[in-house]
């Protein structure tokens, strides 16, 4: 069945940086498409029928939807800010539902089980209170005030710091992070995950990241983020049930958990269910 | 539906009963147990997980479960005590003669008595039971098991049909077979499944 | 000794393995290999011309073949682990280390096909994937039944470490591990081992740290 709330939603398809005339067939939604540019290296994206299909070109990616959007695609401001490096980390096809794969995103409860000595370790696995809110006025899902002790947070980071995050949902499969900043204290940097919706259960994630750090090579920002992802996706792969459960029963939500609840209530509420499943199996 | 030797002492491997998706794991004072493989937190396979004492951790978010399956540390609020509606369905699970058996019924009867014979290994087969079967040219018996001879040597070969239409041999062989023989054996069952798999592919 | 690496590289990641486990220095040159492709690019090509990752080099020596670079990085800094106790010791581990580029050919493209959207046949791959797991999963069998855990002998050698990588990456690939018994028990033998490393889709061995702390009392 065809969802239509997220048939107008804006996904990401391709890199700008690596568009080709010929293109590079690939799935959204279940629909064939083809990610191409044309002679002045415009993006352009067409579907199986010929129908060309809108798009955007923002945050190194290319953006489209099958349907209608109602809505221009989210703002993030911090991308035009000055002095900041932009990473594009590159696609990972992972064999989970996309709303599963945000989900993961929105978590730092794994962080010293998944990413051991890296975003968490043993026996700091504390989840300090912080703050969830959807906020009405933007219609968009935050959480704040969030905390967690990290080893190693980034690549720039030397040692082990608590970290301070936020974390933003504009759309249904995308996770804005805010994260303390080691060589800019007062500034956040931005690292988000741009997700590809090509079956209920298969997705491509397109990290990307705006960044204050003028130090690390960018082949080590591009290893860091991809190394961390990598160290979800075999989670992400042994998820049962594949899509993700909106009802409450089919799975137990702690204090930690808060920011998943929300995000899944407000999914239900917009009726964003390709990759979820509505009644406990 | 495993050997013991291949669970020892921290292991967890999944596997399944009558359709079911099984974690089966061993704890550190060597006491067997068999669950759904599937934390109640978030879903995650339960198999992947890792054991520590008597208890089994979830690798997602380390919630770890006691012998009864009951939730008994969330490590994301140290000081929690879960509440005792977060557990994990259990299934009986007994070993006899290196063999780990489970059940997902009440159990009619016990397993049967293997004496004399010694575990071999476990190996599946892209083929349903019945092929197997025939195959090696003899019903399978009231115990689940075959019991053909294979390079010259008593076997039993204990059948767990899997979903996907594959059975796992369980090979159990006369325990005075000397270690030449038993690799000898282990030879002969790659060529039983390269026959039942091939026959199967032509047809 | 320099190794141009990339973290998500089984055949990289057996070398940082390697070093971690006898204590060998290397530094870590990180290539832009997805999404950037700069392992094709003309001073890579220089370095080697088959367009591969690994490239060690040291001393002048350029090195591009996994299984050399393991050979030569123990030569230099754990000779035990070359595993030539023995001719037919020796004659095991040249055979794993030959083997190993099976499992790069199937194991090693189904992965970065499911995972980085690379070409292949990904049926065939994955076939010849669980044939190579079977052969595996069939040594270790009789090497136990030998009197050996791992598969040269009774200690792991440079032929483990060549085989554990993509034996235990295999569900990349969509490729299933949950058949062998014997690789299980192998693979955590070799993740059990002081020094031992990870890499992305190989986690540690969480039960080998003690409980933090008390476990919250009911009362």
């Amino acid at each position: 069945m065809t969802d239509t709330p997220m048939l107008n939603e804006w996904y990401p398809v391709g890199i700008l940086t690596q568009l080709t005339k010929a293109g590079r067939d690939t799935l959204l939604m279940g629909e064939a498409i083809n990610v191409a540019c044309d002679s002045l290296g415009a993006p352009v994206v067409s579907a199986e029928d010929g129908r060309t299909l809108p798009v955007r070109a923002r945050y190194g990616h290319v953006w489209t939807s099958l349907g209608s959007p109602t809505k221009e695609l989210f703002d993030i401001p911090e991308a035009d800010q000055p002095g900041r490096r932009l990473v594009d980390v590159g696609v990972v096809r992972v064999k989970c539902s996309p709303l599963r794969a945000v989900e993961n995103f929105l978590d730092i409860a794994h962080f010293p089980f998944v990413h051991t000595d890296i975003l968490g370790a043993e026996p700091h696995t504390e989840v300090q209170r912080y703050e969830v809110q959807i906020r009405e006025e933007v219609d968009e899902v935050w959480a704040t005030k969030v905390k967690f002790y990290q080893p190693q947070a980034a690549k720039s980071a030397a040692g082990g710091i608590t970290t301070d995050y936020m974390y933003r949902v504009p759309a249904p499969t995308v996770s804005i992070l805010y994260k303390t900043c080691p060589p800019r204290p007062g500034e956040w940097d931005v690292i988000t995950l741009f997700v590809q919706p090509m079956a209920e259960d298969l997705c491509q994630v397109w990290p990307w990241m705006a960044l204050f750090d003028d130090q690390t090579p960018m082949t080590d920002l591009i290893h860091f983020q991809q190394m961390i992802f990598l160290q979800d996706r075999s989670i992400l792969e042994n998820q049962l049930p594949r899509l993700l459960p909106l009802d409450p029963g089919m799975e137990i939500p702690t204090r930690a958990d808060m920011t998943s609840v929300a995000y899944r209530r407000w999914l239900k509420r917009h009726g964003f269910t390709y990759g979820a499943q509505l009644v406990a199996a | 539906m495993a050997l013991s030797r291949d669970v020892p002492p921290q292991v967890v491997i999944p596997t399944f009963v009558d359709g079911r998706e099984l974690a089966v794991w061993r704890s550190q004072s060597g006491r067997i147990a068999a669950w759904d493989d599937r934390c109640p937190h978030r879903g995650m396979r339960l198999s992947h997980g890792f054991v520590r004492g008597e208890s089994l951790s979830c690798i997602y978010h380390g919630w770890s479960y006691n012998e009864a399956g009951l939730c008994q540390r969330i490590p994301a609020h140290p000081d929690l005590v879960p509440p005792e509606a977060i557990r994990v369905p259990t299934v009986a699970a007994v070993e006899s003669d290196g063999i780990i058996w489970v059940a997902s019924e009440p159990a009619s009867q016990p397993p049967p008595t293997l004496t004399g014979l010694v575990a071999l290994r476990s190996l599946t087969v892209e083929a349903p039971a019945t092929a197997i079967a025939t195959a090696a040219g003899m019903p399978i018996d009231q115990d689940g098991a075959l019991r053909p001879d294979l390079a010259g040597i008593a076997c039993v070969l204990l059948v767990q049909p899997i979903p996907g239409d594959r059975t796992v041999l369980h090979v159990l062989v006369a325990s005075n077979a000397s270690p030449a023989a038993q690799a000898a054996v282990s030879r002969a069952l790659e060529d039983l499944r390269r026959r039942v798999e091939s026959e199967r592919l032509a047809a | 000794m320099i190794l141009y690496d990339y973290i998500l590289s089984p055949d990289c990641y057996k070398v940082r393995l390697l070093a971690a486990l006898t204590g060998a220095r290397i530094t870590l040159r990180p290539v832009d290999f997805h999404p950037g492709g700069e392992h094709k690019t003309a001073p890579f090509l220089a370095m080697n011309p088959s367009g591969t990752i690994p490239i060690f080099e040291d001393d002048g020596l350029i090195l591009t073949e996994s299984s050399a670079i393991l050979t030569y990085l123990a030569a230099k800094a754990g000779p035990a682990w070359l595993g030539d106790d023995t001719p037919a010791m020796r004659g095991r581990v040249a055979q794993w280390l030959a083997f190993s580029q099976r499992l790069s050919a199937s194991i090693g493209k189904a992965r970065v096909h499911d995972m980085l959207n690379k070409p292949a046949d990904i049926q065939a791959c994955r076939r010849a994937g669980t044939q190579c797991l079977r052969e595996i999963e069939a040594a270790l069998v009789e090497q136990r039944l030998a009197g050996h855990a791992f598969l040269a002998g009774d200690r792991p050698t440079i032929a483990d470490i060549a085989c554990f990588p993509h034996s235990m990456l295999a569900p990349d690939g969509g490729i299933s591990v949950d058949p062998y018994p014997s690789i299980r028990l192998w693979t955590r033998s070799i993740r059990a081992l002081p020094g031992f490393i990870e890499m992305p889709g190989i986690h540690r061995l969480h039960d080998l740290k003690p409980e933090p702390g008390p476990i919250p009392e009911r009362v």
